[in-house]
Protein backbone atom coordinates (compact mmCIF):
# COMPACT_ATOMS: atom_id res chain seq x y z
CA UNK A 1 0.00 0.00 0.00
CA UNK A 2 1.12 3.53 -0.82
CA UNK A 3 2.23 5.20 2.38
CA UNK A 4 1.41 8.67 2.51
CA UNK A 5 2.17 11.69 4.56
CA UNK A 6 -0.69 14.47 4.96
CA UNK A 7 0.93 18.54 5.21
CA UNK A 8 -2.17 20.32 5.64
CA UNK A 9 -3.08 23.19 8.83
CA UNK A 10 -6.79 22.20 9.21
CA UNK A 11 -7.57 19.58 11.11
CA UNK A 12 -10.82 19.09 9.85
CA UNK A 13 -9.44 18.72 6.51
CA UNK A 14 -6.67 16.06 6.91
CA UNK A 15 -9.77 14.15 8.96
CA UNK A 16 -11.72 14.05 6.00
CA UNK A 17 -8.97 12.80 3.63
CA UNK A 18 -8.28 10.27 6.36
CA UNK A 19 -11.32 9.66 6.10
CA UNK A 20 -11.78 9.41 2.51
CA UNK A 21 -8.82 7.48 1.57
CA UNK A 22 -8.77 4.86 4.45
CA UNK A 23 -8.31 1.64 3.07
CA UNK A 24 -6.70 2.68 -0.02
CA UNK A 25 -3.30 4.22 1.25
CA UNK A 26 -1.58 3.96 4.69
CA UNK A 27 -1.75 7.61 5.97
CA UNK A 28 1.91 7.01 8.23
CA UNK A 29 2.19 10.72 9.52
CA UNK A 30 0.33 14.14 9.42
CA UNK A 31 1.52 17.44 10.25
CA UNK A 32 0.28 20.93 9.99
CA UNK A 33 3.06 23.41 9.86
CA UNK A 34 6.11 23.81 7.56
CA UNK A 35 8.54 22.73 10.81
CA UNK A 36 6.96 19.50 11.43
CA UNK A 37 6.38 18.69 8.33
CA UNK A 38 10.36 18.65 7.29
CA UNK A 39 11.38 16.47 10.04
CA UNK A 40 8.76 14.19 10.33
CA UNK A 41 8.53 13.43 6.49
CA UNK A 42 12.51 13.09 6.75
CA UNK A 43 11.72 10.34 9.63
CA UNK A 44 9.01 8.81 8.01
CA UNK A 45 10.24 8.44 4.14
CA UNK A 46 7.27 8.11 2.44
CA UNK A 47 6.07 7.64 -0.77
CA UNK A 48 3.98 10.45 -1.39
CA UNK A 49 3.39 13.48 0.63
CA UNK A 50 -0.05 15.29 0.22
CA UNK A 51 0.76 19.09 0.70
CA UNK A 52 -1.38 22.07 1.23
CA UNK A 53 0.02 24.91 -1.04
CA UNK A 54 -0.62 27.41 2.20
CA UNK A 55 1.25 26.54 5.81
CA UNK A 56 0.89 29.11 8.65
CA UNK A 57 4.91 29.29 8.50
CA UNK A 58 5.18 28.99 5.18
CA UNK A 59 4.21 27.90 1.63
CA UNK A 60 4.05 24.08 0.44
CA UNK A 61 7.11 25.22 -1.55
CA UNK A 62 9.56 25.78 1.77
CA UNK A 63 8.92 21.78 2.66
CA UNK A 64 9.80 20.70 -0.46
CA UNK A 65 13.00 22.61 -0.50
CA UNK A 66 14.02 21.42 3.28
CA UNK A 67 12.99 17.59 2.49
CA UNK A 68 14.19 17.27 -1.65
CA UNK A 69 17.90 17.23 -1.03
CA UNK A 70 17.40 14.52 1.50
CA UNK A 71 14.65 12.35 0.45
CA UNK A 72 14.94 12.64 -3.28
CA UNK A 73 12.40 9.60 -3.89
CA UNK A 74 10.08 11.26 -2.16
CA UNK A 75 6.91 12.18 -4.11
CA UNK A 76 4.82 15.76 -3.91
CA UNK A 77 1.50 16.46 -4.84
CA UNK A 78 0.16 19.95 -4.49
CA UNK A 79 -3.47 19.88 -2.51
CA UNK A 80 -5.15 23.34 -2.24
CA UNK A 81 -8.17 25.81 -2.42
CA UNK A 82 -6.19 28.30 -3.66
CA UNK A 83 -7.21 29.82 -7.59
CA UNK A 84 -4.22 31.94 -7.43
CA UNK A 85 -1.79 30.72 -10.52
CA UNK A 86 1.36 31.74 -8.57
CA UNK A 87 0.75 30.09 -5.62
CA UNK A 88 -0.17 26.75 -7.74
CA UNK A 89 2.83 27.70 -10.26
CA UNK A 90 5.17 28.27 -7.25
CA UNK A 91 4.64 24.68 -5.54
CA UNK A 92 4.98 23.19 -9.04
CA UNK A 93 8.68 24.91 -9.83
CA UNK A 94 9.62 23.83 -6.57
CA UNK A 95 9.15 20.30 -7.52
CA UNK A 96 5.57 18.98 -6.72
CA UNK A 97 4.38 16.01 -9.37
CA UNK A 98 1.07 17.86 -9.72
CA UNK A 99 -1.65 19.51 -8.50
CA UNK A 100 -5.27 18.92 -7.40
CA UNK A 101 -8.13 20.90 -5.94
CA UNK A 102 -9.55 20.30 -2.71
CA UNK A 103 -13.18 19.77 -4.28
CA UNK A 104 -11.86 16.45 -6.06
CA UNK A 105 -13.44 13.23 -5.79
CA UNK A 106 -12.40 10.80 -2.95
CA UNK A 107 -11.45 8.05 -6.52
CA UNK A 108 -9.92 10.90 -8.35
CA UNK A 109 -7.73 11.72 -5.52
CA UNK A 110 -6.91 7.83 -4.96
CA UNK A 111 -5.99 8.00 -8.20
CA UNK A 112 -4.02 11.11 -8.08
CA UNK A 113 -2.13 10.06 -5.33
CA UNK A 114 -1.41 6.79 -7.42
CA UNK A 115 -0.31 8.06 -10.12
CA UNK A 116 2.24 10.67 -8.51
CA UNK A 117 3.50 7.33 -6.59
CA UNK A 118 4.56 5.93 -10.02
CA UNK A 119 6.44 8.88 -10.94
CA UNK A 120 3.85 10.67 -13.08
CA UNK A 121 2.85 13.86 -13.41
CA UNK A 122 -0.78 14.77 -12.23
CA UNK A 123 -2.94 17.88 -13.51
CA UNK A 124 -6.22 18.80 -12.96
CA UNK A 125 -8.35 21.09 -14.99
CA UNK A 126 -7.28 24.04 -13.52
CA UNK A 127 -3.70 23.54 -13.71
CA UNK A 128 -3.55 22.59 -16.93
CA UNK A 129 -5.81 26.05 -17.44
CA UNK A 130 -2.87 27.98 -16.07
CA UNK A 131 -0.18 25.84 -18.14
CA UNK A 132 -1.85 26.66 -21.69
CA UNK A 133 -2.13 30.46 -20.30
CA UNK A 134 1.35 30.70 -19.06
CA UNK A 135 2.63 29.45 -22.57
CA UNK A 136 0.33 30.45 -24.70
CA UNK A 137 1.61 33.76 -25.90
CA UNK A 138 4.29 36.18 -25.11
CA UNK A 139 8.24 35.70 -26.27
CA UNK A 140 9.87 32.58 -24.71
CA UNK A 141 13.28 34.61 -22.61
CA UNK A 142 15.63 31.08 -22.84
CA UNK A 143 17.42 30.24 -25.42
CA UNK A 144 16.33 26.74 -25.05
CA UNK A 145 13.52 26.72 -27.91
CA UNK A 146 12.43 22.96 -26.75
CA UNK A 147 11.66 23.79 -22.96
CA UNK A 148 10.26 27.42 -23.73
CA UNK A 149 6.70 26.00 -25.73
CA UNK A 150 4.40 23.31 -25.87
CA UNK A 151 4.69 20.84 -28.64
CA UNK A 152 1.26 20.72 -30.53
CA UNK A 153 0.72 17.45 -29.18
CA UNK A 154 1.38 18.39 -25.46
CA UNK A 155 -1.52 21.46 -25.90
CA UNK A 156 -3.92 19.25 -27.15
CA UNK A 157 -3.78 17.10 -24.37
CA UNK A 158 -3.48 19.91 -21.75
CA UNK A 159 -6.47 20.79 -23.59
CA UNK A 160 -8.44 17.89 -22.80
CA UNK A 161 -7.27 17.57 -19.31
CA UNK A 162 -8.68 21.37 -18.95
CA UNK A 163 -12.24 20.16 -20.99
CA UNK A 164 -12.45 17.52 -18.45
CA UNK A 165 -11.17 14.58 -19.56
CA UNK A 166 -9.70 11.55 -18.37
CA UNK A 167 -6.15 10.21 -19.33
CA UNK A 168 -7.81 6.84 -21.32
CA UNK A 169 -10.00 9.13 -23.23
CA UNK A 170 -7.65 11.42 -24.12
CA UNK A 171 -6.01 8.04 -25.07
CA UNK A 172 -8.85 6.86 -26.75
CA UNK A 173 -9.76 10.03 -28.33
CA UNK A 174 -6.16 11.13 -30.14
CA UNK A 175 -5.56 7.52 -30.86
CA UNK A 176 -2.25 7.10 -28.46
CA UNK A 177 -1.62 4.95 -25.47
CA UNK A 178 -2.36 5.70 -21.76
CA UNK A 179 1.61 5.49 -21.44
CA UNK A 180 2.53 8.11 -24.02
CA UNK A 181 -0.54 10.44 -22.41
CA UNK A 182 1.42 10.38 -19.22
CA UNK A 183 4.88 10.99 -20.94
CA UNK A 184 3.32 14.50 -22.56
CA UNK A 185 1.90 15.31 -18.92
CA UNK A 186 5.34 14.13 -17.75
CA UNK A 187 7.16 16.39 -20.55
CA UNK A 188 4.78 19.46 -20.03
CA UNK A 189 5.56 19.34 -16.12
CA UNK A 190 9.45 19.13 -16.69
CA UNK A 191 8.75 22.41 -19.27
CA UNK A 192 7.08 23.69 -16.42
CA UNK A 193 9.42 23.12 -13.99
CA UNK A 194 12.29 24.54 -16.13
CA UNK A 195 11.26 26.85 -18.39
CA UNK A 196 12.17 30.82 -18.15
CA UNK A 197 9.24 31.62 -19.52
CA UNK A 198 8.48 35.04 -18.23
CA UNK A 199 4.52 34.50 -16.98
CA UNK A 200 6.39 31.26 -15.16
CA UNK A 201 8.79 33.47 -13.61
CA UNK A 202 6.95 36.40 -12.84
CA UNK A 203 4.80 34.30 -10.91
CA UNK A 204 7.80 32.38 -9.34
CA UNK A 205 9.45 35.84 -8.57
CA UNK A 206 5.86 37.35 -6.85
CA UNK A 207 6.91 34.01 -4.41
CA UNK A 208 10.83 34.68 -4.03
CA UNK A 209 11.42 31.70 -5.77
CA UNK A 210 14.02 32.35 -8.11
CA UNK B 1 -5.22 63.42 18.70
CA UNK B 2 -1.74 62.76 16.84
CA UNK B 3 0.75 64.47 17.26
CA UNK B 4 3.55 66.47 15.52
CA UNK B 5 5.58 63.39 14.06
CA UNK B 6 9.08 62.90 15.95
CA UNK B 7 10.79 59.78 14.63
CA UNK B 8 11.01 57.67 16.95
CA UNK B 9 14.00 55.55 16.99
CA UNK B 10 15.88 53.28 19.53
CA UNK B 11 19.63 52.42 19.88
CA UNK B 12 19.50 49.32 17.75
CA UNK B 13 20.83 46.29 20.15
CA UNK B 14 22.14 43.88 17.05
CA UNK B 15 23.42 46.03 14.86
CA UNK B 16 25.96 48.28 16.07
CA UNK B 17 29.45 49.57 16.10
CA UNK B 18 29.60 52.28 18.84
CA UNK B 19 26.51 52.81 20.32
CA UNK B 20 23.74 51.27 17.59
CA UNK B 21 22.61 54.80 16.79
CA UNK B 22 23.01 54.78 12.82
CA UNK B 23 21.09 51.36 13.11
CA UNK B 24 18.59 52.46 15.12
CA UNK B 25 17.26 54.97 12.50
CA UNK B 26 17.77 52.73 9.68
CA UNK B 27 15.27 50.55 11.40
CA UNK B 28 12.85 53.26 12.29
CA UNK B 29 13.03 54.82 8.42
CA UNK B 30 13.26 51.12 7.30
CA UNK B 31 16.67 51.84 5.06
CA UNK B 32 20.18 49.85 5.00
CA UNK B 33 22.19 50.91 7.67
CA UNK B 34 25.04 51.70 6.00
CA UNK B 35 23.31 54.39 3.85
CA UNK B 36 22.65 55.92 6.98
CA UNK B 37 26.34 55.16 8.64
CA UNK B 38 27.41 56.65 5.29
CA UNK B 39 25.20 59.94 5.79
CA UNK B 40 26.80 60.22 9.02
CA UNK B 41 30.28 59.90 7.54
CA UNK B 42 29.96 62.95 4.61
CA UNK B 43 28.50 65.02 7.66
CA UNK B 44 31.33 64.24 9.92
CA UNK B 45 33.88 65.89 7.14
CA UNK B 46 31.65 69.23 7.17
CA UNK B 47 33.41 70.63 9.90
CA UNK B 48 32.84 67.58 12.53
CA UNK B 49 28.76 67.54 12.15
CA UNK B 50 28.16 64.10 11.86
CA UNK B 51 30.42 62.98 15.05
CA UNK B 52 28.79 65.93 16.88
CA UNK B 53 25.29 64.45 15.65
CA UNK B 54 25.91 61.23 16.67
CA UNK B 55 26.86 62.19 20.55
CA UNK B 56 23.70 64.64 20.58
CA UNK B 57 21.65 61.84 19.33
CA UNK B 58 23.36 59.41 21.98
CA UNK B 59 22.51 61.72 24.38
CA UNK B 60 18.87 62.01 23.37
CA UNK B 61 18.35 58.38 23.55
CA UNK B 62 19.81 58.28 26.86
CA UNK B 63 16.79 60.24 27.78
CA UNK B 64 18.07 62.01 31.22
CA UNK B 65 19.96 64.89 29.60
CA UNK B 66 18.00 66.34 26.56
CA UNK B 67 19.19 70.05 27.04
CA UNK B 68 23.02 68.56 26.31
CA UNK B 69 21.54 66.65 23.33
CA UNK B 70 19.93 69.91 22.22
CA UNK B 71 23.03 71.96 22.82
CA UNK B 72 25.14 69.37 21.00
CA UNK B 73 22.84 69.08 18.13
CA UNK B 74 22.93 72.93 17.82
CA UNK B 75 26.60 72.75 17.54
CA UNK B 76 26.73 70.10 15.03
CA UNK B 77 24.65 72.57 12.90
CA UNK B 78 26.14 75.38 13.47
CA UNK B 79 29.70 73.27 12.57
CA UNK B 80 28.06 72.12 9.21
CA UNK B 81 26.77 75.51 8.10
CA UNK B 82 29.89 77.09 8.95
CA UNK B 83 31.61 74.12 7.24
CA UNK B 84 29.10 75.41 4.04
CA UNK B 85 30.55 78.74 4.08
CA UNK B 86 27.54 80.51 5.60
CA UNK B 87 28.60 84.03 7.34
CA UNK B 88 28.87 83.53 11.21
CA UNK B 89 25.57 84.92 12.67
CA UNK B 90 23.53 82.46 10.25
CA UNK B 91 24.84 80.04 11.67
CA UNK B 92 24.49 81.01 15.03
CA UNK B 93 20.79 82.19 14.00
CA UNK B 94 20.52 78.31 12.57
CA UNK B 95 21.32 76.80 15.84
CA UNK B 96 19.26 78.17 18.21
CA UNK B 97 16.28 77.53 15.90
CA UNK B 98 17.10 74.02 15.78
CA UNK B 99 17.77 73.88 19.44
CA UNK B 100 14.35 75.57 19.41
CA UNK B 101 12.41 73.49 17.11
CA UNK B 102 14.14 70.34 18.59
CA UNK B 103 12.74 71.12 22.04
CA UNK B 104 8.99 71.88 20.58
CA UNK B 105 9.05 68.63 18.59
CA UNK B 106 10.61 66.63 22.22
CA UNK B 107 7.39 68.06 24.04
CA UNK B 108 4.82 66.45 21.54
CA UNK B 109 3.91 70.39 20.48
CA UNK B 110 0.44 70.17 18.34
CA UNK B 111 -0.94 73.25 16.58
CA UNK B 112 -4.46 71.91 17.03
CA UNK B 113 -6.74 73.77 19.41
CA UNK B 114 -5.97 72.73 22.94
CA UNK B 115 -2.48 71.64 21.68
CA UNK B 116 0.46 73.20 23.64
CA UNK B 117 3.72 75.04 23.40
CA UNK B 118 6.93 74.53 25.10
CA UNK B 119 7.66 78.29 25.78
CA UNK B 120 11.86 77.83 25.71
CA UNK B 121 11.52 75.81 22.49
CA UNK B 122 9.66 78.93 20.89
CA UNK B 123 11.69 81.38 22.18
CA UNK B 124 15.06 79.90 21.37
CA UNK B 125 13.41 79.40 17.68
CA UNK B 126 12.41 83.06 17.45
CA UNK B 127 15.43 83.98 18.32
CA UNK B 128 17.50 82.36 16.09
CA UNK B 129 15.37 83.72 13.32
CA UNK B 130 16.05 87.22 14.62
CA UNK B 131 19.47 86.94 14.42
CA UNK B 132 19.45 85.47 11.41
CA UNK B 133 17.03 87.77 9.66
CA UNK B 134 18.93 90.67 10.86
CA UNK B 135 21.93 90.10 9.47
CA UNK B 136 20.80 88.41 6.04
CA UNK B 137 18.06 91.65 5.80
CA UNK B 138 21.15 93.81 5.16
CA UNK B 139 23.52 91.91 2.86
CA UNK B 140 21.46 89.20 1.41
CA UNK B 141 17.93 90.38 -0.25
CA UNK B 142 16.90 87.71 -1.76
CA UNK B 143 17.64 85.18 1.28
CA UNK B 144 14.96 86.87 3.87
CA UNK B 145 11.89 85.65 2.18
CA UNK B 146 13.08 82.40 1.37
CA UNK B 147 13.96 82.01 5.11
CA UNK B 148 10.37 83.37 5.95
CA UNK B 149 9.49 80.84 4.38
CA UNK B 150 11.30 78.15 5.64
CA UNK B 151 10.21 79.39 8.95
CA UNK B 152 6.49 79.23 7.97
CA UNK B 153 7.17 75.79 6.57
CA UNK B 154 8.64 74.50 9.95
CA UNK B 155 5.49 75.51 11.75
CA UNK B 156 2.79 74.41 8.60
CA UNK B 157 4.67 71.41 7.87
CA UNK B 158 3.63 69.40 10.32
CA UNK B 159 0.08 70.45 10.22
CA UNK B 160 0.49 69.82 6.91
CA UNK B 161 1.36 66.20 7.21
CA UNK B 162 -1.13 65.72 10.14
CA UNK B 163 -4.11 66.37 7.78
CA UNK B 164 -2.65 64.04 5.37
CA UNK B 165 -2.09 61.40 7.37
CA UNK B 166 -5.68 61.61 8.93
CA UNK B 167 -7.00 61.50 5.36
CA UNK B 168 -5.13 57.76 4.88
CA UNK B 169 -6.52 56.79 8.24
CA UNK B 170 -10.08 58.02 6.70
CA UNK B 171 -9.60 55.84 3.60
CA UNK B 172 -8.56 52.62 5.76
CA UNK B 173 -11.25 53.40 7.61
CA UNK B 174 -13.56 53.11 4.72
CA UNK B 175 -11.60 49.80 3.68
CA UNK B 176 -11.87 48.10 6.45
CA UNK B 177 -15.67 49.21 6.58
CA UNK B 178 -16.48 47.85 3.36
CA UNK B 179 -14.53 44.52 4.24
CA UNK B 180 -16.76 44.42 7.34
CA UNK B 181 -19.94 44.76 4.97
CA UNK B 182 -18.76 42.44 3.00
CA UNK B 183 -18.04 39.65 4.81
CA UNK B 184 -21.27 40.37 6.57
CA UNK B 185 -23.41 40.03 3.65
CA UNK B 186 -21.75 37.23 2.25
CA UNK B 187 -20.12 34.67 4.81
CA UNK B 188 -22.14 35.66 7.19
CA UNK B 189 -25.54 34.88 5.44
CA UNK B 190 -24.07 32.10 3.99
CA UNK B 191 -22.80 30.20 7.39
CA UNK B 192 -26.94 30.77 8.68
CA UNK B 193 -28.24 29.18 5.57
CA UNK B 194 -25.57 26.47 6.77
CA UNK B 195 -27.08 26.19 9.89
CA UNK B 196 -30.64 26.09 8.88
CA UNK B 197 -29.98 23.77 5.97
CA UNK B 198 -27.83 21.35 7.60
CA UNK B 199 -29.72 18.43 6.88
CA UNK B 200 -29.56 18.91 3.34
CA UNK B 201 -25.97 17.98 2.37
CA UNK B 202 -26.29 18.63 -1.02
CA UNK B 203 -27.36 21.97 -0.49
CA UNK B 204 -25.44 22.93 2.16
CA UNK B 205 -22.32 22.06 -0.08
CA UNK B 206 -23.83 24.51 -3.14
CA UNK B 207 -24.06 27.10 -0.65
CA UNK B 208 -20.17 26.43 0.24
CA UNK B 209 -19.13 26.12 -3.26
CA UNK B 210 -20.84 30.02 -3.96
CA UNK B 211 -19.56 31.09 -0.94
CA UNK B 212 -16.00 29.87 -1.51
CA UNK B 213 -16.20 31.66 -4.67
CA UNK B 214 -17.53 34.84 -4.11
CA UNK B 215 -14.77 35.06 -1.40
CA UNK B 216 -12.27 33.93 -3.95
CA UNK B 217 -12.97 36.44 -6.68
CA UNK B 218 -13.24 39.39 -4.30
CA UNK B 219 -9.74 38.24 -2.52
CA UNK B 220 -7.92 38.36 -5.43
CA UNK B 221 -8.78 41.76 -6.78
CA UNK B 222 -10.79 40.60 -9.38
CA UNK B 223 -14.38 42.80 -10.20
CA UNK B 224 -17.25 41.40 -7.69
CA UNK B 225 -20.14 42.89 -9.01
CA UNK B 226 -21.35 42.84 -12.61
CA UNK B 227 -18.72 40.71 -14.45
CA UNK B 228 -16.63 42.39 -16.76
CA UNK B 229 -14.50 39.83 -18.10
CA UNK B 230 -15.33 36.58 -19.42
CA UNK B 231 -13.40 34.56 -17.23
CA UNK B 232 -15.42 36.23 -14.48
CA UNK B 233 -18.88 35.97 -16.45
CA UNK B 234 -18.52 31.93 -16.65
CA UNK B 235 -17.52 31.90 -12.80
CA UNK B 236 -20.69 33.81 -12.54
CA UNK B 237 -22.67 31.69 -15.19
CA UNK B 238 -21.39 28.16 -13.51
CA UNK B 239 -22.22 29.59 -9.72
CA UNK B 240 -25.34 29.97 -10.58
CA UNK B 241 -26.09 26.80 -12.43
CA UNK B 242 -24.39 25.07 -8.70
CA UNK B 243 -26.54 26.86 -6.34
CA UNK B 244 -29.85 26.14 -9.06
CA UNK B 245 -29.31 22.74 -9.81
CA UNK B 246 -27.44 21.46 -6.95
CA UNK B 247 -24.35 20.33 -9.16
CA UNK B 248 -20.16 20.47 -9.48
CA UNK B 249 -18.76 22.16 -12.16
CA UNK B 250 -15.28 22.47 -12.82
CA UNK B 251 -13.99 25.83 -14.55
CA UNK B 252 -10.76 26.30 -15.87
CA UNK B 253 -10.05 29.11 -18.26
CA UNK B 254 -6.69 30.06 -20.19
CA UNK B 255 -6.36 33.80 -21.39
CA UNK B 256 -9.15 36.32 -20.20
CA UNK B 257 -10.51 39.36 -22.04
CA UNK B 258 -13.60 42.17 -22.06
CA UNK B 259 -16.65 40.83 -22.61
CA UNK B 260 -18.71 42.54 -25.38
CA UNK B 261 -22.31 41.59 -26.52
CA UNK B 262 -21.03 38.85 -28.87
CA UNK B 263 -19.55 36.67 -26.03
CA UNK B 264 -22.36 38.03 -23.58
CA UNK B 265 -24.20 35.69 -25.91
CA UNK B 266 -21.24 33.25 -25.57
CA UNK B 267 -21.55 32.76 -21.80
CA UNK B 268 -25.52 32.80 -21.83
CA UNK B 269 -24.83 29.90 -24.39
CA UNK B 270 -22.09 27.87 -21.89
CA UNK B 271 -24.81 28.16 -18.98
CA UNK B 272 -27.69 26.88 -20.95
CA UNK B 273 -25.11 24.16 -21.79
CA UNK B 274 -24.41 23.79 -18.46
CA UNK B 275 -28.09 23.95 -17.12
CA UNK B 276 -28.81 20.81 -19.59
CA UNK B 277 -25.87 18.75 -18.20
CA UNK B 278 -27.00 19.53 -14.70
CA UNK B 279 -30.55 18.37 -15.62
CA UNK B 280 -30.25 15.74 -17.92
CA UNK B 281 -26.91 14.65 -17.76
CA UNK B 282 -27.49 12.43 -14.39
CA UNK B 283 -23.61 12.77 -13.75
CA UNK B 284 -22.11 14.01 -10.72
CA UNK B 285 -19.53 16.38 -12.27
CA UNK B 286 -19.80 19.13 -15.19
CA UNK B 287 -16.34 20.27 -16.50
CA UNK B 288 -16.31 23.96 -18.54
CA UNK B 289 -13.20 25.17 -20.03
CA UNK B 290 -12.51 28.50 -21.80
CA UNK B 291 -9.61 29.34 -24.15
CA UNK B 292 -9.39 33.42 -25.32
CA UNK B 293 -7.71 33.09 -28.47
CA UNK B 294 -6.11 35.99 -30.99
CA UNK B 295 -9.19 35.14 -32.91
CA UNK B 296 -11.80 33.43 -31.21
CA UNK B 297 -13.26 32.26 -27.57
CA UNK B 298 -14.09 28.82 -27.51
CA UNK B 299 -16.11 27.43 -24.44
CA UNK B 300 -16.11 23.60 -23.60
CA UNK B 301 -18.93 22.24 -21.74
CA UNK B 302 -18.59 18.55 -20.61
CA UNK B 303 -20.18 15.97 -18.40
CA UNK B 304 -19.86 12.26 -18.21
CA UNK B 305 -23.05 11.18 -17.80
CA UNK B 306 -25.45 9.41 -19.51
CA UNK B 307 -25.05 10.88 -23.07
CA UNK B 308 -27.73 10.55 -26.08
CA UNK B 309 -27.32 9.66 -29.31
CA UNK B 310 -27.60 12.61 -31.77
CA UNK B 311 -29.97 11.16 -34.49
CA UNK B 312 -32.77 10.20 -32.01
CA UNK B 313 -32.67 12.69 -30.19
CA UNK B 314 -35.99 13.49 -27.59
CA UNK B 315 -37.60 16.99 -28.83
CA UNK B 316 -37.13 18.61 -25.38
CA UNK B 317 -32.91 18.02 -25.92
CA UNK B 318 -33.26 18.89 -29.44
CA UNK B 319 -35.20 22.07 -28.59
CA UNK B 320 -32.36 23.18 -25.83
CA UNK B 321 -29.76 22.22 -28.43
CA UNK B 322 -31.41 24.60 -30.91
CA UNK B 323 -31.50 27.32 -28.80
CA UNK B 324 -27.94 27.66 -28.05
CA UNK B 325 -26.95 26.44 -31.52
CA UNK B 326 -29.13 29.68 -32.62
CA UNK B 327 -28.39 31.62 -30.42
CA UNK B 328 -24.88 31.75 -31.09
CA UNK B 329 -25.55 31.80 -34.78
CA UNK B 330 -26.94 34.86 -34.51
CA UNK B 331 -24.43 36.06 -32.33
CA UNK B 332 -21.77 35.43 -35.05
CA UNK B 333 -20.65 32.01 -33.43
CA UNK B 334 -21.08 28.65 -33.53
CA UNK B 335 -21.77 25.27 -31.58
CA UNK B 336 -20.75 21.48 -32.18
CA UNK B 337 -22.60 19.33 -29.73
CA UNK B 338 -21.04 15.86 -29.29
CA UNK B 339 -22.21 12.75 -27.14
CA UNK B 340 -23.18 8.96 -27.22
CA UNK B 341 -25.14 6.96 -25.34
CA UNK B 342 -23.21 6.47 -22.12
CA UNK B 343 -20.41 8.84 -22.91
CA UNK B 344 -21.12 11.94 -21.40
CA UNK B 345 -22.24 14.95 -23.92
CA UNK B 346 -19.82 17.31 -24.63
CA UNK B 347 -21.06 21.03 -26.30
CA UNK B 348 -18.36 23.29 -27.81
CA UNK B 349 -18.87 27.01 -28.54
CA UNK B 350 -17.14 29.57 -30.01
CA UNK B 351 -17.42 33.06 -31.19
CA UNK B 352 -14.75 34.60 -33.18
CA UNK B 353 -13.09 37.86 -31.70
CA UNK B 354 -13.36 41.05 -32.83
CA UNK B 355 -15.94 42.44 -35.79
CA UNK B 356 -19.18 40.54 -34.84
CA UNK B 357 -20.71 39.68 -37.88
Amino acid sequence: MIRVVLVDDHELFRAGVRGELAGLVDIVGEAGTVAEAGPLIRELDPDVVLLDVHLPDGGGEAVIATVAPERPAVKFLALSVSDAAEDVIAVIRAGARGYVTKTISRDELFDAVRRVSDGDAVFSPRLAGFVLDAFRTGEPLGADEELETLTPREREVLQLIARGYLYKEIAARLHLSVKTVEAHVSSVLRKLQLSTRHELTRWAQERRLV
Amino acid sequence: MTQIPVLQFQRSERDRVVAGICGGIADALGVDPTLVRLVFALLSLAGGAGILLYFALWVWTGGRHPVIAVLILALATMGLLQALGVPLAVVLGAGLMVGGVVLLARRGATLRPGGSFFIPGIALAMAGAVVMLDHLGSSHHFVGPGALAGALLLVLGPWVWQLASERNERIRLAERAAMAARIHDSVLQTLALVQRDADDAPRVRALARRQERELRRWLYGRGYDGATTIADALADAVADVEEAHLTRIELATAGDTAIDDALGELVLAAREAMVNAAKHANSDEISVYAEVEPTSVSVFVRDRGVGFDPGTVGADRRGIADSIESRLRRAGGSATITSSPGNGTEVELTMPRGGES
